[in-house]
Formats: C-alpha cells, structure tokens, sequence
C-alpha cells in the first residue's frame, strides 16, 4: 500500500512536472537567456508596452462590470427566483461551454459595419469592431459566469434568514445588503474575481477576432505575444511570456488566500 | 402589546395554508402555536412579524393596523430555528445591530448591549464568534439581539427544536421566567404538546390551516374540542365508543358497572405501566397505571378485570357538530 502510493504521488508530480513546470521554467530560461540588459531592452518593446496598456485598460472596465453583472445576477437567481432568472441561470453559462473563437465570431457577426448593429452604431459614431469596446465587450462575454457561479452556491448555502433578522431589526433594504450580504459573500466573490482578471488578460481567441490584431492600436499583451512567435521574434515573446506568468502567481496566490479563507468560513458554518 | 389577526388567510400555490385564521394574542401573554408539521404554524408566525405577505386577512399590533407594514416597520422581535446568527460579526455586534440600526448613541449603545448580554448570561462571550458558541448560548444570543430593540411583541419559531435534550429544558424554563419578568407578549411556534403546555399560557392549536382550539393548557387537554387535539395532546384511548385519556380509567378484580376485558398486553416503563385489555367483542382499551397502582394490581396477561371510567364524562364533550369536524 505504501510503495503504490508513493508510485502514486511521483507519478502525479512527473505529469504535473511536464505539463506545468518544465514549460513554466523554459519560459525563464528563455527570457533570461540574452541577460539583464537585453531583458531590459525587451521590457521596453514600444509595441509590448502600448499592448500592455491595452490590456490594463480592459481589466479596469470589465472587471467591475463584471463584479456587479456577477453580484446582481446572482442575488437575482437566489433570492427573487422566476422564470426568466432561471433562464439567466442557464445562459450564464453558456461562454464555458462555447468555445472563445465562436465568442469572436458571434460578436463580429452583431458589431461589425455590415453585422447586426453596426450600422446603426456607426451612425452614432461609435466603433465596437476592432477597438477598445469591442475586446471589453468580449472579454466580458467570457469571463460573464466565473463571479457568480461562485457567490450563487454561498447565498444559497447561507440562506435568508440572517437578511430577515436584520429586516425586524429595523435594517433597510440597502443597509442590509452592505452589513449582512455582501460581507457573507465577499471572499466568494473576490475569488470569482481572480478568476476574472485571469481570464481577462489571458483571454486570446475572441479577442484576436474581435480586435483585429493591431499592434500598436488593438494588440492586447497576450496577442502581443502571439504575434511575436509568428513574426519569428521569439525571444520577445517570451518576455511577455514571463511578464504574464508574474501576473499569474499573483493571482494563484490572492486566489490560495481567498479560497482558503472560504473554506474557513465554509467549516465555520452550523450544522 | 396585543396582536390581532382578523381573517387571515394564506396559499402558496394551489395549497391553502392558512385558512381564515382569527385570534388576539393578549398583552404580555406567552402563546404556543402548536400543531403538527404543515399546519401553518410557522407560517402564520411569519405573517405577523412581516416576512411573508398574507393573501386576505389583516393583522393588528394594539391599535396600529400593520397588514401592509414591511417586517422593519413593525417593531418586532424575530427568532428563526437556526437562530440566523449574523456570521461575520461578534457578539457584541450581533446585539447591537438593531440599536446601531436605531442610531443610538455609542455610549448608550454599548450600555445597553452590556446590559442585555448579562440578561443572557453571556457578558463573558462578547468578543467571541457565533461560530465560537454552543447552540444554547447561540440561541440566547439571538434572543438578546431581538430583545435589544425593546420590541413589542417577541415571536420565536421552534426555539428549542436544535437544542440537545438537557439544554432544551433548562432553556425553556429559563425563557419562560425571563418573559414573565419582561413582560413582552410572546408567541412561539411548536410542534411539541409538552414544551407548548409547560411554556405557554395560552394554547392555539392548528390543524390544516385552520385554528382547532385555543385556551388555557390545562383547559384543552382535559376539554379538547375535537378528536385531533385530544390525539395531539395527550394519549387516547376509547371505552364503549367514547374517547378517554388511559389514566381516566380504573382496573378492578369485579363490580358491575364496567366492562369485562381480558389484559392481552402489559408494558412497563419506569413509573408508568400500560395495560391492554380486550373485551368479548374483540374492542380494546389501554389503561394507564401509576407504578404502585400497577403493583397493587399487579396485572399479568391472561388476567381478568373490570374497566370503567373514573368519571362518566368522555373527554370530548358529545357535540356532534365538533365531532363531524374532525
């Protein structure tokens, strides 16, 4: 018993090993290989920094919308179920189960000059196609279920009846959902937000349809990268390559944080 | 303060859950609504705090008509089962929710809950979690906290129900002399015949929706109105076709008014022993012994004797329009 699962556990480590670590240390190796100074000279890639930006840009918009969409949906399903929330609940779903190039598609079908929209958007003067709305929009789209799908199970697993005490206390609407929801769902939803902000500046196949892949103007960091390897200047994409994984262990290690104070609250919870 | 229902009824979907409920619960009095599980009880307990909206019907708290107030107008304590402490706060700030709610100055504030935690006898847990507690202290917590608003009227829902055995009684009695001395009119809900008769001053029985009787604990259980709340009270058991509570009937080795039955079982449980007798006709009765009646008699199966009542009235009075009721 002891030796099969030790042959277990160096088994499981060997895949995890080649499937994250290796690739994961090539990355490094890859962008140190010409040393400091050229590192440093790469990190000031005029393109990479502007794609950067863009993708900074795109956190800071669809992130908070997607907290609230996510919030909103969620008190929604659990606490004024109907018919239509019950649709919503299913819908919400749907940009896990597509794949992100159909996302691209979709959306390029409704904004671009001859889709759905555009033309009437065109005639207001707005651009959703190849600029900065448009990869908001779609990253949006794609990161639409990850806060909910985990603040819905803890209202539910939480019920109402905390909201109802503070209601015969005397508590507003408004006052009840600042003391007592949102501070039972906060750790909940600061993990579905991590998993937002992974998604968002990682998200490549419906961006790279919808944005048009410009660099300079609509490059995001990830099709940055992209566009680098294919331009065989694979030494700067792996510079990106790095500055991505940096942001990644950050987000690992605020979600690490978040999901254990969760589960804390989850253990703390009454039988 | 007096609660008044007027005619209140209530369906979720199709079920008619409450049916033209009508009662005033009196100042300062302590009321068990009691009644087996779907009776509406809990419902009904809901209805008058504000939490679930009522269908026709209206509910009055002393002269002031609250049937379209939200539950945070209304003034009212709230207890849920699963006392619904507010997880995240301590103690001391889940009593002192209602009063920062209020805006009562800080000082005051602090007073107050000081005061209320050493109501509950929990002075010394102020700084603890909900998580940190028993269900017992848990349960004062909530109680504190509800009481903290100095409310009108304190409605608890099965306050006991997750409370070990031990707990549960010290609790109930604990609960009972605190509302004596507060003087708050309470309603509790139960669906435990024995907590309801020892808390309560007052019974409301419900069944299906509909209030079976109401009155003075003794009252109903030894006049039940109808067949059900005999049942739901108290064992029954039935002689000559008239229902009677075991211990209301007497064994005896001969006479001639009773009737001859043979003990086809006896069961013995501490201070009680229960006989079972049959008689020529195949009807049984049981009849319940005290533990020196059973050993004076000292019956055995096979053995027989002479059944009857100790009084000639049945235990429900033979109004046939009750009887059809139930």
């Amino acid at each position: 018993m002891k030796k099969q699962s030790l042959l277990l556990r160096v088994l499981v480590l060997a895949y995890v090993a080649a499937l994250l670590g290796i690739p994961l240390l090539f990355v490094f190796q890859q962008a140190f290989s010409h040393g400091w100074s050229e590192l440093w000279a790469a990190l000031h890639d005029h393109a990479m920094d502007l794609a950067i930006l863009l993708t900074a840009k795109v956190v800071v918009v669809a992130v908070p919308l997607n907290i609230l969409f996510g919030i909103g949906a969620s008190l929604w399903i659990v606490r004024r179920p109907s018919r239509l929330s019950h649709v919503l609940d299913v819908l919400i779903d749907v940009p896990l189960a597509i794949s992100p190039i159909v996302v691209g598609l979709v959306l390029e079908l409704a904004y671009a000059q001859n889709g759905w929209f555009g033309p009437t958007l065109a005639k207001l003067g707005w651009r959703v196609m190849f600029s900065l709305p448009g990869i908001v929009i779609a990253s949006i789209f794609v990161s639409l279920p990850l806060v909910s799908r985990q603040v819905i199970p803890l209202l539910r697993e939480i019920g109402d009846h905390q909201e109802q005490t503070a209601a015969t206390l005397g508590a507003s609407p408004i006052r009840i959902f600042f003391t007592i929801t949102l501070r039972s769902i906060a750790w909940a939803a600061a993990y579905g937000v991590t998993l937002t902000l992974a998604r968002v500046i990682g998200e490549y196949g419906a961006v790279l349809i919808v944005s048009g892949n410009i660099a300079l103007l609509t490059q995001t960091l990830t099709l940055n990268i992209g566009a680098n390897f294919e331009n065989f200047n694979s030494y700067q994409g792996f510079v990106g390559a790095l500055l991505l994984a940096f942001v990644s262990v950050a987000v690992l290690l605020v979600i690490a944080v978040a999901r254990h104070r969760l589960e804390r609250k989850r253990h703390d919870s009454f039988a | 303060m007096t609660v008044s229902l007027d005619g209140v009824s209530k369906s979720f979907g199709k079920s008619l859950v409450l049916d033209d409920i009508t009662d005033v619960f009196a100042d300062g009095e302590m009321t068990a609504l009691l009644g087996p599980s779907g009776s509406g009880k809990s419902t009904l307990l809901r209805i008058i705090a504000g939490l679930t909206p009522l269908d026709s019907g209206r509910v009055r708290l002393g002269e002031r008509d609250v049937t379209s107030s939200p539950a945070r107008e209304r003034h009212i304590g709230f207890c849920f089962q699963d006392y619904a402490p507010f997880r995240h706060l301590s103690v001391f700030a889940n009593v002192a929710y209602g009063l920062k709610v209020q805006r009562v100055p800080r000082a005051e504030r602090k007073a107050r809950v000081e005061e209320l935690l050493g109501l509950v006898r929990l002075e010394d847990f102020a700084d603890r979690y909900p998580h940190q507690l028993s269900g017992g202290q848990r349960q004062r917590m909530a109680l504190a906290r509800a009481l903290a608003i100095k409310p009108d009227v304190l409605l608890l829902d099965e306050p006991f129900a997750a409370l070990d055995a031990q707990v549960r009684g010290e609790l109930r009695s604990w609960v009972r002399s605190l509302q004596r001395e507060l003087g708050i009119t309470t309603i509790l809900v139960t669906h435990d015949q024995i907590e309801a008769m020892e808390i309560a001053d007052r019974l409301v029985i419900l069944n299906e929706g509909r209030i079976e009787q109401t009155g003075k604990p003794s009252f109903v259980y030894d006049h039940p109105s109808t067949d059900f709340v005999a049942g739901f009270l108290g064992p029954i058991t039935t002689l000559w076709g008239i229902s009677y509570r075991p211990h209301e009937l007497e064994l005896s080795l001969d006479g001639d008014e009773g009737e001859k039955a043979t003990v086809t079982d006896v069961v013995r449980l501490g201070f009680e022993v229960r006989v079972v007798l049959t008689n020529q006709t195949g009807e049984s009765s049981w009849v319940q012994l005290t533990h020196d009646q059973a050993k004076a008699l000292n019956p055995s199966i096979g053995q027989r004797y002479v059944v009857r009542p100790r009084s000639a009235r049945g235990l429900i009075e033979q109004d046939p329009t009750k009887r059809a009721r139930s």
